[in-house]
């Protein structure tokens, strides 16, 4: 019982520490805030419920496979076919000095992306994963997710210039 | 906002952090202390009715042992609780010491067993017999 608990608060602890990560990630492949927040939640009631996170060697990277999986189940589940960026009203992030037109830039071009170098960009930057851990996750080569990240890096940068230099003009 | 390199526009995206994910729906209920508490709280909740339940017991023997010592009958005639009837009369006649006593013993004993409507107790066969002493 008492390993339980301290099984229990262990999960806790990683919530409050990967959540927003994890939440991030999961809304990456579903598009919807509702619904990554329901396989967020989902990942850790069973966690806390099988206590299977004792037997992962490495805990960070076996969540974000646990939400990957979820919430690729659960896309599957409704077959999704609206675009990525169809829950325009619902931020992703908490911007830097209130640049809530800046959060919807970076929104809408990350769901423009690709969905494997979206994937790669959230985990690499906010997942803060190795392009190690990242190629385990997504059972490529490191190379592969290295690459893959430099290429929506640059797609991100130069659509982000592009929309913020359009706003500053109009 | 220009953004002259990689490493700086990296550093400019990590400046959106990503919202934080609502409270897991158990992560209250299951607090490790509360649930303890909860289970010692209910144990001697428990604990106290049990003990309330038995001393009203012991409680409720002893003025049963209280009452019947203060009954004027003999204590070997007031432990015969059945009816009256003649059997039981005669045995009285044959333990009381006088025909008084017996008379006594019956006038005080307690009627707490109601007789059926078609008999008759020993006091009131009694009453319709006569008697030679």
């Amino acid at each position: 019982m008492h390993r339980s608990h301290r099984n229990i608060a262990e999960i806790e602890l990683l919530y409050r520490q990967q959540g927003s990560a994890l939440l991030l990630f999961a809304l990456a492949i579903t598009g919807e805030r509702s619904r990554a927040q329901d396989v967020v939640h989902h990942v850790f009631l069973n966690l806390i419920e099988k206590g299977s996170l004792r037997r992962a060697a490495d805990k960070k990277a076996y969540l974000f496979a646990s939400v990957r999986n979820a919430a690729l189940n659960e896309s599957k589940l409704r077959e999704r076919t609206a675009p990525l960026d169809g829950d325009s009203h619902a931020a992703w992030f908490d911007p830097p000095d209130h640049d809530y037109m800046g959060e919807q830039n970076l929104r809408r071009t990350l769901g423009a992306l690709p969905d494997d170098q979206r994937e790669v960009i959230v985990l690499h930057i906010w997942g803060e994963l190795t392009f190690s851990q990242i190629s385990e996750l997504l059972s490529i080569s490191p190379n592969t997710a290295a690459s893959r990240y430099r290429y929506a890096l640059g797609k991100l940068r130069e659509s982000m210039s592009t929309k913020e230099n359009s706003c500053a003009n109009s | 906002m220009p953004i002259p390199d990689e490493e700086r526009f990296e550093a400019h995206l990590k400046q959106f952090r990503p919202l934080a994910p609502e409270p897991l729906p158990v992560a209250g209920s299951v607090h490790p202390a509360r649930g303890m508490l909860v289970v010692w709280a209910g144990a001697a909740a428990v604990v106290a009715i049990l003990a309330g339940i038995v001393a009203l017991r012991v409680h409720t023997q002893r003025v049963g042992v209280a009452g019947t010592t203060n009954s004027p009958a003999t204590p070997d005639l007031v432990a015969d609780r059945g009816p009256l009837t003649m059997r039981s009369a005669d045995a009285l006649m044959v333990k009381a010491p006088s025909l008084k006593a017996m008379v006594d013993d019956m006038a005080f004993r307690p009627q707490t067993v109601p007789l059926p409507k078609d008999k008759l107790s020993a006091v009131g066969v009694l009453g319709k017999e006569k008697i030679k002493l």
